[in-house]
């Protein structure tokens, strides 16, 4: 399907009413995850307390298992040349015979401690920060285009990029970590540059409303697709260069920014060329008498 | 094309571009060529750990009368009576039949004098009302309370304490607290802060561990940060307190060990007395001062104080010696003494050294770890190697995306080298303010990358929206216009990345500053002049 027709040959009504049937999905997700956890997207060992440790596989899983047992073991994966591992709360005592036991067996072992009181204070922080950083950015966007209806379809679209980013988070079995609420807020910031391009290009210029969003399309492709490649390859590295070397392993850092900015500028895509762009020519195209009528009440 | 050699924009970003290849030019150091740039723990290897401090800041309500009848009622286990004069620092507790100087030694009134006094007996201590109230408070939650002054009444509690603990406890004697925040808030003072960061400081500094970072966060966290030393090595450190011991010298060069710092039972503030002699006043366990009694007498520096002098050790370094002052030498030789004072002379900063020594080095407050971890220095070079390659990897991929769109080697050309320079920008920042650069960091400035080049886009086709390259007004209208889509993003990606610097302990703070650096060197430095650069190079070629 060519661009010109995927711009103006569907029903405006029905693309921004498949966007928010995919938006009411992606809440349903959070919705379900909540019920089920109390959080809406499930939360990582940085949030939940709790250790995690990463080794080289020098032995079978079995082995490092047994020599693990006593200790609260909750997960043993195997990722990219190291042993993953992760446990549930510890007293102290048990914790400094873990990690000493840890620097003594193995070689480059990385561990990270999270205590309750961190975890509980980054739950709190998270809970105030996230839809601050929101209310901050729909105050920018409301102060750029002073409009009610095009500010509120730029802010729904960055709303739906996030629940739509965490939705898939879940589905993908993505833990929310430090590394991924920084990514939730990246996209927060980078959501509405080209909503702010298709709104710049279709009120501000003359013309006919389907070539002006043909023209944004074009452009908008162009610069999803060079953030989504840069993103991309730090997927790629973060996540598979250990099939190259035998020395690299995964960088969870890294892995959680990347798959989580994939997936919202993907849903960026969506909610700007989909949604948005679809409202903007029902909004043109609106009877102007309704308008008038609107404006004198 | 000599016009745009003049052009501010293009001077700017020229000389900014100059500028960073200087900052980052590698300069010979210790140990070969050495950029300026400094990496966090998780690419250089270290440990870090997050301490809490435990503590409180009490304003309670008490009635010291109520307090003595209590301890000493509960202590000889029949009713008291205690007698006490407005203004006066002396309390006298009359009980029925008898009771012992070591009973009241042991309620930790130790300056008293106990009198038979027909049935009964008259018991004299020598206490404030506010030493009474604290002796009351640091017994019952057996914990270091520190007064801190007079108006409102208001105590440091130096462990983890509850409101509702603390209520109880002051309940049995009739004592409430303020309302509010005020009578009850988590956290300590700063003087308690700073004294816990200089301990912590100079006990890191003993072990001669080079880049040391003690930060402060809120009053209550501390934060290490220690380059090259495994988590338990760091725990360690942190938790333990060093070994104290102290000897009596023997002959010139031998001395001979008289206990360890596990028989100083109590460790008091410094004072300075008139003249502006200052000492630190400390309390020995029963065993300690027979044992000190014992050592002072087959040593000789009872009788000959001089030449055997009393030395305090900390991790077998030297921190004090001084002769046994001439009336504790006499005292000895009869009895053993529990109280003593090490006197400094006129310094105040060493008697205030001496007293954190004698602590052994314990903190003043308890610490709870409540976040830690270690990467080891070959796996952060493992990781400095890979993000190095996702940033080759992401400038390729965005300019093979920029090259299939555009096909057009003048456009695509200076793109990926403004992105580039984009990207030296934000180290010689990265530099210049020492910020140092972890993996959050990187991963920031591998998103700028694509975020970046995704602005020079919008650049470049809100200049061609013709299909061409326009000149003179058009062409300054479709630049602003495109400043207009820039400016925008920019100002929500800041504002969303704020919260950052608050969170986690600022643990992704630099992922933050880089982000927001890089935004702001694109929008004011690099990108204006790829906006004239491109502009020119298209116009020339039409």
């Amino acid at each position: 399907m060519d661009p010109e027709t995927f711009i103006s040959k569907y029903e405006p009504k029905k693309m921004v009413a498949i966007s928010l049937a995919v938006l009411a999905v992606a809440l349903a997700i959070l919705g379900f995850t909540y019920l089920k956890t109390g959080s809406p997207v499930n939360l990582g060992v940085e949030f939940t307390g709790g250790t995690i440790i990463t080794v080289p596989v020098v032995e079978s899983e079995g082995e490092i298992t047994a020599k693990l047992a006593g200790y609260p073991v909750l997960d043993i994966r195997e990722v990219g040349h190291r042993f993953m591992i992760q446990l549930g709360p510890m007293d102290d005592a048990e914790y400094r015979e873990l990690s000493a036991m840890i620097d003594a067996e193995y070689q480059d072992p990385e561990i990270k401690y999270m205590g309750p009181v961190y975890s509980k204070r980054l739950q709190e922080q998270a809970k105030t920060y996230i839809p601050l950083s929101f209310l901050f950015m729909a105050v920018v966007v409301f102060l750029i285009f002073r409009t009610p209806f095009v500010s509120m379809t730029v802010i729904l679209a960055a709303f739906s990029d996030i629940v739509i980013a965490a939705a898939c988070m879940t589905l993908a079995g993505v833990d929310l970590s430090l590394g991924t609420v920084a990514a939730l807020l990246m996209l927060i910031g980078y959501s509405v540059d080209s909503n702010i391009l298709l709104n710049n290009r279709v009120l501000k210029r003359k013309g006919r409303t389907e070539e002006k969003v043909l023209g944004a399309f074009k452009t908008g492709i162009a610069m999803t697709s060079t953030t989504l490649s840069a993103v991309f390859a730090l997927f790629l590295v973060s996540a598979f260069s250990y099939l190259v070397s035998s020395s690299f392993t995964q960088i969870n850092i890294l892995f959680d920014i990347s798959i989580v900015l994939i997936f919202g500028l993907l849903a960026g895509l969506m909610n700007t060329w989909v949604m948005n762009s679809n409202a903007l020519r029902w909004y043109l195209a609106r009877p102007k008498k309704a308008g008038a009528r609107r404006h004198k009440r | 094309m000599t016009e745009i050699t003049k052009d501010p924009r293009v001077i700017i970003f020229f000389a900014a571009v100059i500028a960073s290849l200087l900052i980052l030019a590698p300069m010979p150091g210790d140990g070969g060529l050495q950029t300026r740039l400094k990496y966090g723990l998780d690419l250089e290897g270290g440990s870090w750990l997050q301490l809490k401090l435990q503590g409180a800041i009490v304003q309670p309500q008490l009635d010291p009368i109520k307090i003595l009848e209590k301890q000493f009622g509960d202590a000889l286990n029949r009713p008291v009576e205690v007698e006490w004069r407005q203004g006066s620092t002396e309390y006298t507790i009359v009980v029925e039949g008898r009771a012992t100087k070591a009973q009241v030694d042991d309620l930790g009134y130790p300056q008293s004098t106990v009198t038979p006094r027909g049935n009964a007996t008259r018991i004299t201590i020598s206490a404030s009302p506010v030493g009474v109230m604290m002796n009351y408070l640091q017994t019952s939650l057996d914990s270091d309370v520190k007064y801190l002054g007079p108006d409102p009444l208001s105590f440091e509690i130096r462990s983890n304490v509850t409101r509702e603990s603390l209520e109880e406890i002051l309940a049995v004697v009739g004592g409430t607290l303020a309302p509010g925040d005020a009578g009850f808030s988590e956290g300590v003072t700063e003087e308690t802060v700073d004294e816990t960061k200089q301990i912590l400081d100079r006990k890191l500094n003993r072990l001669g561990l080079a880049d040391i970072k003690v930060r402060v966060v809120d009053n209550k966290f501390i934060l290490i940060d220690l380059a090259g030393v495994t988590v338990t090595d760091a725990q360690d450190i942190v938790g333990k307190p060093g070994i104290f011991e102290i000897r009596i010298q023997t002959t010139a060069n031998e001395s001979i060990h008289v206990l360890y710092g596990g028989e100083i039972v109590d460790v008091s503030l410094p004072t300075g007395d008139q003249s502006g002699n200052w000492g630190v006043p400390f309390t020995l366990s029963e065993e300690g001062a027979l044992a000190f009694q014992k050592a002072a007498i087959d040593t000789g520096a009872t009788r000959n104080r001089m030449d055997h002098e009393v030395s305090m050790h900390l991790d077998n370094e030297l921190i004090f010696s001084a002769p046994l002052a001439p009336d504790l030498a006499a005292s000895l030789e009869v009895a053993p003494l529990r109280s003593m004072v090490a006197q400094v002379g006129s310094d105040s900063q060493r008697a205030h050294d001496l007293y954190i020594h004698l602590r052994e080095g314990a903190l003043p407050v308890n610490v709870e770890i409540i976040g830690s971890g270690q990467v080891t220095a070959a796996l952060g070079d493992q990781f400095k190697k890979q993000v190095f390659i996702a940033g080759v990897l992401a400038m390729l991929a965005a300019g093979l995306m920029v090259f299939l769109r555009y096909r057009n080697p003048k456009i695509v050309v200076p793109m990926v080298a403004t992105s580039f320079s984009e990207v030296l920008m934000m180290l010689a920042v990265a530099a210049l303010l020492n910020w140092q650069l972890d993996l959050a960091a990187i991963a920031g400035l591998i998103v700028v990358i694509g975020t970046g080049i995704d602005h020079l886009v919008i650049i470049t086709d809100e200049l061609l929206y013709e299909g061409k390259m326009p000149s003179g007004k058009v062409y300054l209208a479709r630049l602003s216009s495109a400043f207009g889509i820039i400016m925008a993003a920019a100002a929500t990606t800041i504002v969303a990345m704020l919260p950052l610097f608050g969170m986690g302990f600022g643990a992704f703070k630099s992922f933050a500053l880089i982000t927001i650096a890089g935004v702001l060197i694109g929008v004011f430095i690099a990108r204006p002049a790829y906006g004239r650069i491109v502009g020119k190079i298209m116009q020339a070629g039409q």
